[in-house]
């Protein structure tokens, strides 16, 4: 009965919905309707900084006449809590998602199809940051913002090194690390042998895919040598670091040892500079970032998109106030606003010029537009990346020095058993 | 807290009376009347009611879910979807839960032996200790022991930071340089000993101190007798001491079984059962299997099959127990 | 019987040095929370906190909701603990006093009921509690904390009960009391130490108790305090100061309650001794 139920709301916001599209604006007739509800608003523990929360409130406010009260989530047992939550009749009205996870929440039914928003609000948004707002080619959620990584780098290293210029190519960067390591007793960079999400920007820029489609089944494409070509250059990198092969960036927290001064450059994402900061005041203002370059001058390195998209809970029953607050929330204005006060990078071209000042997001802008991605958007994946994640596994084991075929078909089998997994 | 003791005075009992069945019918024979009868039943009522309705009805529903594929979808949506014993095919059919199961039991086996000898050495040295310095111990036992479990993992998380915890620090003076970075989570063994350190040090002043209240109970003439026989430390110990205590042993070494056993935040917290999941004891295979991965009625299963090997580990004592009441009553 | 020099010395320094092994921890979870985060930071430790900031503790009680989530633990914790108590105290005393068909299948129950995976369990629970629509709500989470001490509260009082001579009893009876009236009277009096001494298990569990309240009380104000001690660790980098600072005062109830506590519950215990 209660499935009934949910299920009826759902065709209802939907027929509502379209017909809200179909009277011009939508917003003008709905205000009234709206006056005095509030909205519950599910975002995580960071994700919404001070000034963006108290602008989309406040237009809110005055657009519909109804509240937003955001209710902070915490990392820990967030699934669990998520899952569940959905599951209820009163669930919350819009979830942020991380962008890799969106894709299984919307084949388990439990979002809104946001389609039509997306025509309306969404039409210039770039598609490595749409793409990971959509399932079976619907649009599941629209994307809130994302961040990609760069080079962060100590001035003082590369200047003691004598590098003048910042490296365009990835040549270039190979050299400008010799140089360090040889002119200088700092590390050049410190890379240890798991920074996952870094490899995966790799496979993104050999053009690799990492699963593919095998008598109906999704199966690990683990051993093409478009990905071996990526662990290749992931290689190439790791040798300029006495990083354990083992570990992945966050143990220890690489910004933490590079707040010691004596690393010349991490693969970071802007905020570690924070983290860096806290460890140690004093690296403050010998910290730089540049773009991860690519083979090539004109198309920096590939890119991992990591970062969340909002979605309207299938169960809500709020669904036309829900996009309401979408189209506030994620305005041009307000996207501005996220990528000015935390570093993300743009949504859209016309948002660059909202990185001015933030020389983290400058640094991530361009590769962030011309080769960001994601991982496979498929609703299997996320089981691949749980913990222990077995390409993690795959890079120890080639930077170990196994062959990257070698060590592909090492852990196929258990990348298949979780594809697998329904 | 304090079951063993308990089983101390069971066994004390008898001479102060208390196995005499004959009292206990005489005094209420005469005025047994039907609601006397229905006494037990009556007082019994209310623990049994609550057990069968906040744990009996959640384990049917437990057990129910066993057999159903129920995943993300199916709970987002209330669907029941059947799947025979699918899951405990899967389940069983594999190696990783056997594999689990043989780590629980040396994990089990391991500490539990820690616990209790440990346990047992700190007791007997509170018993020889003067007035001052086991009030001493004893306050530093008892803040051990009320270290909420989240607060003691937390602050062991802290203790074996690899970068800025104390534990390499002091290794790293004391010469040990390869340890001044060491990531404690980063092996099986290692992680396996920063938990075993946790638990025991969170399991034995539980052991000690009861362990210490119970040696009291012990009739001084006994030790006296021994020791004019010429006999050692460890001679009393084991011809006075353990034989006279040991119900408080069998009693201890169950709970201390279980606990163990099905101990949950300390492996989970220090490392979640990794590095590559080979800290998992059965409870946290379950977990991650059912509530991490989304997949409740395999975990449903897991947790049933846990349960099993549970009962079979403390089949001993539980029959034990049975057959000492049957003989008292 | 005098003992060497050294058999007199040995049992003091092992004393020193396991009193001082069981007390660092909790020490040194007190020194960070006082700790400036630059100290706590720091290549050689700072063994004593003699920048003192209560910084710390200001962000940990500062956070939302803080004190809502304290009342709420302390008075689920203190129900739960209180009912259980009563409840298995009626059913101790019926197990070991008395004589009646099906009292060893009980017992079995109990022991068994000691050993339910209750992390697991959360989420048929969830579905029980969802779907009788009682979410949110500290009633449901109160009833099943209690049933997580209930085994472990029988079982033990069981022994206190059996502590109790039969003999006061039945005299207090013969004097003309009834059943009910001698149990209040002279039996109850002598279980209170063991009531205490019970009790601290079943504070200890509901106090810690987080997956079930993760899942069931998604709305802040009915949360417990748990949940609250997990948001000083984070994705982005973890706030040991904070973590540490919330850690004590989240275990500063329990230290207490178990020094107050402990000392009846000993004194309890080797007084029936005595009398045995």
């Amino acid at each position: 009965m209660k499935r009934g139920l949910i299920a009826a709301t759902a065709v209802a916001g939907m027929l509502m919905s379209v017909a809200a599209c179909g009277s011009s604006d939508g917003s003008g007739n709905g205000a009234d309707g709206f006056k005095g509800q509030k909205l519950t608003v599910w975002v995580m523990s960071g994700s919404n900084p001070s000034q963006w929360t108290a602008q989309v409130s406040k237009e809110f406010h005055q657009k519909t006449g109804a509240t937003v009260d955001f209710k902070v989530q915490q990392w820990d047992g967030i699934q669990q809590k998520l899952t569940t939550a959905l599951s209820e009749d009163s669930p919350p009205d819009v979830v942020e998602i991380g962008n890799t996870q969106t894709a299984a929440y919307a084949k388990a039914g439990a979002l809104l199809d946001l389609g039509d928003l997306k025509k309306q609000i969404g039409a210039d948004w770039s598609d490595s940051f749409n793409k990971a707002a959509m399932a079976d080619g619907k649009q599941y959620a629209l994307p809130w913002y994302a961040g990609n990584r760069v080079v962060m780098y100590n001035k003082k290293i590369w200047a003691k090194a004598g590098i003048k210029d910042l490296p365009k190519t990835r040549t270039e960067l190979f050299k400008a690390f010799d140089t360090i390591k040889k002119k200088t007793d700092a590390e050049p960079l410190y890379l240890p042998g798991q920074n996952w999400y870094f490899f995966d920007g790799l496979t993104i820029g050999t053009g690799a895919d990492l699963v593919k489609k095998s008598g109906g089944k999704w199966v690990s494409n683990l051993a093409d040598p478009k990905v071996a070509k990526a662990m290749d250059i992931y290689k190439t990198y790791q040798s300029f670091s006495d990083a354990p092969k083992n570990k992945d960036e966050a143990t220890p927290q690489q910004a933490e040892v590079f707040a010691k001064g004596k690393t010349g450059a991490i693969i970071a994402m802007g905020y570690e500079a924070a983290t860096a900061v806290k460890a140690n005041p004093d690296i403050k203002n010998d910290i730089g970032f540049f773009t991860i370059p690519g083979e090539t001058a004109d198309k920096p390195e590939g890119v991992f998109l990591g970062g969340s998209n909002f979605a309207v809970a299938g169960g809500s029953t709020k669904q036309d106030l829900a996009k309401e607050f979408l189209k506030v929330a994620l305005s041009k204005k307000n996207d501005a606003q996220m990528v000015k006060e935390v570093g993300w990078s743009p949504k859209s071209p016309d948002l660059a010029s909202a990185t001015k000042g933030n020389p983290a997001a400058e640094a991530a802008a361009p590769a962030a537009a011309k080769s960001g991605g994601t991982t496979p958007l498929i609703p299997e994946w996320a089981a691949v990346e749980n913990v222990p994640n077995p390409i993690k596994n795959y890079m120890t084991a080639v930077l170990s020095g196994k062959t990257a075929d070698d060590a592909a078909k090492a852990v196929e089998p258990e990348i298949n058993k979780r594809l697998a997994q329904k | 807290m304090a079951v063993q003791l308990d089983d101390a005075v069971d066994k004390r009992a008898p001479r102060i009376g208390k196995g005499g069945a004959p009292p206990s019918g005489r005094a209420t024979g005469t005025r047994r009347t039907r609601t006397g009868r229905a006494t037990p039943y009556l007082l019994l009522l209310p623990a049994l009611l609550a057990t069968a309705v906040f744990l009996g009805w959640p384990m049917v529903r437990n057990i129910l879910l066993s057999f159903q594929t129920l995943n993300m979808k199916e709970l987002i949506q209330h669907l029941t979807v059947w799947n025979g014993t699918g899951n405990f095919g899967e389940i069983l059919g594999g190696e990783e839960f056997w594999r689990v199961t043989l780590r629980t039991l040396v994990f089990t086996a391991v500490n539990v032996t820690l616990i209790m000898t440990l346990g047992v050495l700190i007791g007997l040295l509170l018993a020889r200790l003067g007035k001052k310095m086991r009030l001493a111990l004893s306050v530093a036992l008892v803040l051990a022991w009320a270290m909420p479990v989240i607060a003691a993992t937390t602050v062991f998380q802290w203790l074996f930071d690899s970068r800025y915890g104390v534990v390499n620090w002091v290794l790293d003076q004391l010469g040990w340089h390869s340890m001044a970075h060491y990531d404690w989570v980063g092996t099986q063994l290692s992680t396996f000993f920063v938990i075993t350190l946790l638990i025991v040090w969170q399991s034995l002043p539980f052991v000690a101190l009861n362990l210490y209240a119970a040696t009291t109970t012990i009739p001084k003439e006994l030790y006296e007798a021994a020791r004019m026989d010429g006999a050692g430390t460890w001679k009393v110990f084991t011809t006075v001491t353990f034989p006279f205590l040991k119900p408080f042993f069998l009693a201890t070494t169950f709970l201390e079984v279980i606990w163990v056993f099905k101990a949950f935040p300390q492996i989970f917290a220090i490392n979640k059962g990794g590095p590559d999941r080979l800290t998992e004891t059965l409870p946290i295979y379950a977990f991650t299997e059912g509530v991490g991965n989304l997949h409740f009625g395999m975990g449903a299963a897991i947790s049933l099959l846990t349960i099993a090997v549970l009962l079979a580990v403390t089949a001993y004592y539980l029959r034990l127990t049975l057959k000492q009441e049957e003989d008292e009553l | 019987m005098k003992r060497s020099l050294a058999g007199r010395i040995w049992p003091n320094a092992t004393a020193i040095v396991l009193a001082i092994g069981f007390v660092f921890p909790v020490y040194w979870m007190f020194n960070t929370a006082f700790k400036p985060t630059g100290d706590i930071i720091s290549d050689v430790p700072v063994w004593f906190p003699l920048h003192g900031t209560l910084q710390h503790f200001a962000t940990a009680v500062g956070a939302p909701d803080f004190w809502t989530l304290a009342g709420n633990s302390v008075l689920v914790t203190a129900v739960a603990v209180g009912l259980s108590l009563l409840i298995a105290l009626c059913g101790a005393f019926a197990l070991t006093r008395m004589r009646f068909k099906g009292r060893k299948a009980t017992l079995l129950v109990f022991m068994v009921a000691q050993m339910a995976p209750w992390e697991v369990m959360v989420i048929s629970i969830y579905m029980i509690v969802r779907d009788a629509d009682m979410l949110n709500s500290l009633v449901p989470l109160t009833a099943f904390y209690m049933l997580m001490v209930l085994p472990f509260t029988l079982l033990t009082l069981r022994g206190y009960v059996a502590a109790v001579p039969k003999e006061l009893e039945e005299s207090a009876m013969v004097d003309g009391c009834s059943r009910r009236q001698a149990f209040t009277k002279v039996v109850f009096p002598l279980l209170a130490p063991g009531l205490m001494a019970t009790s601290l298990f079943g504070f200890i569990t509901a106090w810690n108790e987080f997956p079930l309240v993760l899942v069931l009380n998604k709305e802040p104000a009915k949360g417990t305090l748990p949940l609250w001690l997990s948001q000083f660790q984070s994705q982005f980098g973890d706030d040991w100061g904070a973590t540490m600072a919330a850690a004590s005062i989240f275990a500063v109830p329990i230290l207490v309650l178990f020094l107050f506590l402990q000392r009846k519950a000993v004194g309890g215990l080797t007084s029936g001794a005595v009398k045995g």
